[in-house]
């Protein structure tokens, strides 16, 4: 696939944090140990591509509990496919979603 | 549940950066990322309070973080369509290049204090306090290389010479030093020379007095190199390759003979074993030929030294001074002939420049490609000089590493790369506006090369004409790279919004 060829280990890293289920922005810097510099930029370019989408969480939950609403990513179709192809790329990622998935 | 926290002043200063890099987030996404920020934001600080974890390395942490809102905000402004294409253009634009080259220049002088060599080469005041001052060494006829002469020579001439009204000899080698117990590093130049140089170069001491005999003399950046302060040092004592010598006096910080490095002068009569490069000063209205004669008698008949016609050299101050701008002239004028020999133009091109209609153009490429040039060349010119002058010599006749081979390597090499790169960088760009071609195409396959065209077709991003780069360019076509002008029925294809 030619998309999965453009994508560097670093956008594989943060694709994969994505589907282990770490929704936020902070949660993916947290659990990378990349910098917001760099998971923004490419959250966004994820999201451009359709790997990711974006979804603002319910505005009434949010009030309820007295803080502001978050906006949560998770992996589209077709980032799953792309996922796919970059763990036979880089083999080592689809260990870090077997070890976070145990 | 715990108290619900007030918010530091850390995190507002977070939300603050977010709404300081907002502007750059395209208008119809802005609020919906400064929301998301902002939200992230507030997260992050209640998380930690919560959980007890909101120390001072955890605030700067989340500044840090907020900072990423720029890149993010410049990643987004950056992949908007018309933003990208603004870039291209501006990238592709003649202004940028010659751009470019300015900045090029400006980075060289901000890293070399200004220019320092090329301002002492070409402005110095040395060469008048030192007019007439002149180099003398010895040139080997078979062997080639330059070497000093035995010293003797020195007060023979001093003495009987009737063109010269003072000779001093310098024998030039880093050696150990050590002062106060403590060793250098790394050696300094140590010069020794005659007692009469500095009679002879008009300089005065900033500390102490220039000694008669083998007495020693530190220019600054030796002092500095061994004291680290500007301590009166006349009078102690330093070691030079073991031996004790006394310091008589200090040289001023602007004084610079031979080289920029750390300075040792040893004061002393040489021997007829030391070789010595010779520093005279000329009476005005002496040409070489007269000193060479004189001096090559004097030498003979005082010392028993017989020279050759041509085995000594002379060489003026400011001849050895400006040795990088003749090597420079050399190496243009060399890369000159290689680049118009492999890019010749032919005179069909420039019979149709000379046309009228094409008259205003051609003046302006002509124009463009005269300015980057030059611009290229200077910054050859300056950053060759800079970079093997740091620390070189200043001058030392020809075996200076800074004004001899080297330099003209460095300029030989700095000026074929800018001019072959200034024909090629012209080629590929607009006969009109000059901006670079965009939207390369590749036409036919490399195996119909025989049979049929094959290579690339580039377009003027304004529409101005069509450029055909052949994959392999056949020795009989003149005109391998063909461009085909367009007129205005052209224009609505290549229409964009400004």
């Amino acid at each position: 696939m030619s998309d999965s060829a453009k994508l560097s280990h670093t956008a594989a890293l943060i694709l994969q944090t994505v589907d282990n289920g770490c929704s936020y922005g902070f949660d993916i810097m947290d659990e990378t140990g990349l910098p917001s510099g760099t998971v923004y930029p490419a959250l966004r370019r994820m999201e451009k591509e359709g790997w990711i989408a974006s979804q603002w969480e319910a505005e009434k939950k949010a009030l309820a509990e007295q803080r502001p609403a978050r906006k949560y990513y998770r992996v589209t179709r077709v980032g799953a496919q792309v996922l796919e192809q970059s763990q036979r790329r880089y083999p080592l990622l689809g260990k870090l979603s077997q070890k976070s998935r145990r | 549940m715990p108290e619900e926290p007030k918010q530091p002043r850390l995190v507002s200063v977070s939300q603050a950066l977010v709404r300081a890099a907002a502007p750059l987030v395209p208008r119809a996404h802005r609020e919906d990322w400064q929301r998301e920020w902002h939200a992230e934001i507030w997260h992050r600080w209640q998380f930690l309070f919560h959980t007890g974890e909101w120390n001072r390395r955890e605030q700067w942490l989340l500044l840090r973080s907020a900072f990423g809102a720029f890149a993010d905000a410049a990643w987004l402004l950056a992949s908007q369509e018309a933003v990208r294409s603004r870039i291209s253009e501006i990238a592709r634009s003649p202004f940028t290049c010659l751009s470019m080259f300015a900045a090029i220049l400006l980075s060289i002088a901000a890293a070399s204090s200004g220019l320092h060599a090329t301002r002492e080469m070409l402005f110095s005041q040395m060469p008048s306090k030192m007019g007439h001052l002149t180099f003398i060494w010895l040139h080997e006829y078979i062997g080639g290389g330059d070497k000093g002469l035995p010293a003797d020579v020195v007060p023979a001439w001093a003495q009987s010479s009737k063109l010269v009204s003072g000779v001093a000899g310098i024998e030039v080698r880093h050696r150990p030093v050590s002062f106060g117990g403590r060793a250098l590093r790394e050696n300094p130049l140590v010069v020794t020379a005659s007692p009469t140089l500095f009679d002879l170069l008009g300089v005065k001491p900033a500390m102490g007095k220039f000694p008669a005999e083998n007495g020693v003399v530190l220019d600054k950046r030796a002092l500095m190199a061994l004291t680290s302060s500007k301590t009166n040092v006349v009078g102690t004592e330093i070691r030079i390759e073991g031996k004790a010598y006394r310091i008589a006096a200090v040289l001023p910080g602007s004084f610079e003979f031979l080289s920029r490095q750390p300075t040792v002068y040893v004061m002393q009569r040489l021997s007829y074993e030391q070789k010595a490069f010779i520093v005279a000063r000329v009476k005005p209205g002496i040409s070489d030929e007269r000193l060479n004669k004189e001096f090559s008698r004097i030498a003979a008949e005082v010392c028993s030294y017989y020279y050759l016609q041509g085995q000594m050299r002379f060489s003026t101050w400011r001849g050895a001074l400006l040795t990088p701008l003749i090597s420079f002239g050399i190496a243009t004028l060399l890369a000159s002939v290689i680049a118009w020999m492999a890019f010749r133009p032919s005179l069909k091109q420039i019979r149709l420049a000379f046309e009228p209609e094409h008259r205003r153009t051609a003046a302006r490429r002509v124009l463009f490609f005269l300015s980057k040039t030059g611009l290229g060349l200077a910054c050859v010119f300056v950053g060759c000089l800079e970079w093997s002058r740091s620390e070189s010599s200043v001058l030392l006749a020809s075996r200076d590493p800074g004004s001899g081979p080297f330099l003209l390597w460095l300029y030989v090499l700095g000026t074929m790369g800018v001019l072959f790169w200034a024909v090629a960088d012209q080629r590929a760009r607009c006969r009109v506006c000059l901006r670079l071609m965009a939207f390369p195409v590749r036409i036919g396959c490399p195996g119909c090369l025989l049979l049929d065209w094959s290579g690339t077709e580039l377009f003027c991003s304004e529409g101005h004409g069509l450029l055909h780069v052949p994959l392999m360019a056949p020795s009989w076509d003149e005109e391998a790279d063909r461009w085909i002008s367009l007129d205005d029925s052209w224009k609505g294809l290549f229409a964009h919004e400004k």
